[in-house]
């Protein structure tokens, strides 16, 4: 490259991430999809089912207001931890599924593409906060994750009811990170003129 | 003796109502309708109750005016959009009362914006003289495209007075979009829609319609006799 400068356009690096993002979160999609239709109308199982998602406890914003208020290398750094943060549940899921339930090959396929292409994604936002925020590059960068309890040797129900909220809450949470990037990409490459 | 009551008098307590739709146009507020049911030949009133995932407190709905009768509209103040809402309508009359499934909403899935607006459309030519139907349209003016929050596909559909069928055309983000191989003489009905990156197809917008010229190509077009 001229001058050996390398550099990708930001732009050119934001597209590429959010094609990642958007196809993780149809994955996610899928994957819940599949697992409702045995459920949806139960809403009893539903009710018992909804419990805190592994990651409440990492605060993101709320709606699109507080999201833009939000610098844009901290909201990166936030999509970060998110996306780090599955690293382990979703090699959880697949192992916990495996064999037991009745969607489990629908889930373990996509659960594992899910966090094949996590690292990708993992890798493409380091890039773009290591060329447009390099000061703010490793910030906070931490996994919420605490190890939840093994599901083997529970009963049928609770196994059922944790594996629906885990993927309920994967649904979201890979929603939210392609739609943060999304804002990030207009207001970073578009100047929120999109 | 209080059933024999009610049946003389043809008065009983509400029947069930059901919620049957939730929306939000904009990712940033929501609303609520619901079907009230049998109101047991009494003054019935209804009240809809909702609590958010990971909160134990029930509230009242915000706003029964904004959205029209039997719904509730949820404000921005009042609306978060990676939270479970549980939400459930209950009927009381004089006899009793009763109480809606819950229903279950998630605000991001139940998206379902405007239609595109200012849809125009013209006829025109390339420099090799083919004539050509140009359309474009803007997106929904409530849903925020400007800023990335939302991210709007869209659908095109146009159909000549003679055809019974529509022909659709899928947009992409792109908000306009060219047909060629139009009959010239003909008029021509044009609607488009549009649907968030995660969510539902808008209805369709409003008909437009363009009489592609007779003689468009033919006043263009040099034509040798030889």
């Amino acid at each position: 490259c001229p001058g050996g400068n390398c550099q990708m356009p930001l732009q050119e690096l934001f597209d590429r991430v959010i094609m990642l993002s958007h196809y993780i979160y149809m994955l996610s999609a899928d994957m819940f999809i599949e697992l409702d239709k045995q459920y949806a109308q139960d809403h009893e199982f539903i009710a018992k089912a909804i419990s805190d998602c592994p990651t409440s406890s990492l605060a993101t914003p709320e709606g699109k207001e507080e999201a833009q208020q939000v610098p844009p290398e901290v909201l990166l750094n936030l999509i970060l931890s998110l996306v780090h943060s599955w690293n382990d549940p979703l090699f959880q899921l697949v192992t916990e599924v495996d064999g037991i339930h009745e969607a489990s090959d629908a889930i373990i396929s996509r659960a594992k593409e899910i966090g094949e292409q996590n690292k990708r994604l993992l890798e493409g936002i380091e890039k773009i906060l290591g060329q447009a925020y390099p000061e703010a590059k490793g910030n906070e960068i931490y996994s919420v994750w605490s190890q939840f309890p093994s599901l083997q040797g529970v009963d049928e129900e609770s196994r059922d009811l944790a594996i629906y909220n885990k993927v309920r809450c994967l649904r979201r949470d890979s929603h939210k990170v392609d739609n943060y990037l999304k804002l990030l990409r207009c207001r970073v490459v578009h100047n929120n003129n999109c | 003796l209080f059933l024999n009551i009610s049946l003389l008098n043809g008065q009983s307590p509400p029947g069930k109502p059901e919620i049957h739709k939730c929306r939000s146009p904009d990712k940033e507020t929501f609303t609520c309708w619901w079907n009230p049911g049998t109101d047991g030949g009494l003054p019935t009133n209804y009240s809809l109750t909702y609590s958010k995932e990971g909160e134990k407190t029930t509230h009242e709905c915000p706003d029964y005016k904004t959205s029209g009768p039997n719904s509730c509209f949820f404000s921005k103040q009042y609306t978060s959009i990676w939270k479970i809402y549980v939400i459930t309508v209950n009927a009381t009359n004089q006899m009793g009362s009763s109480a809606s499934d819950p229903l279950y909403v998630d605000v991001t899935y139940i998206v379902e914006p405007e239609p595109p607006r200012n849809l125009t459309l013209e006829v025109k030519q390339l420099k090799d003289k083919k004539t050509y139907l140009w359309i474009k349209w803007s997106p929904p003016t409530i849903t925020d495209v400007k800023t990335g929050w939302f991210t709007m596909e869209y659908e095109i559909r146009l159909k000549s007075e003679e055809a019974d069928e529509w022909e659709t055309h899928f947009t992409g983000q792109q908000t306009h979009f060219k047909v060629f191989d139009l009959y010239p003489g003909q008029k021509y009905f044009v609607q488009t829609r549009c649907k968030p990156d995660h969510g539902y197809w808008s209805r369709w917008g409003q008909e437009n319609s363009i009489e592609i010229p007779n003689d468009f190509t033919l006043k263009n077009t040099t034509v040798w006799i030889i």
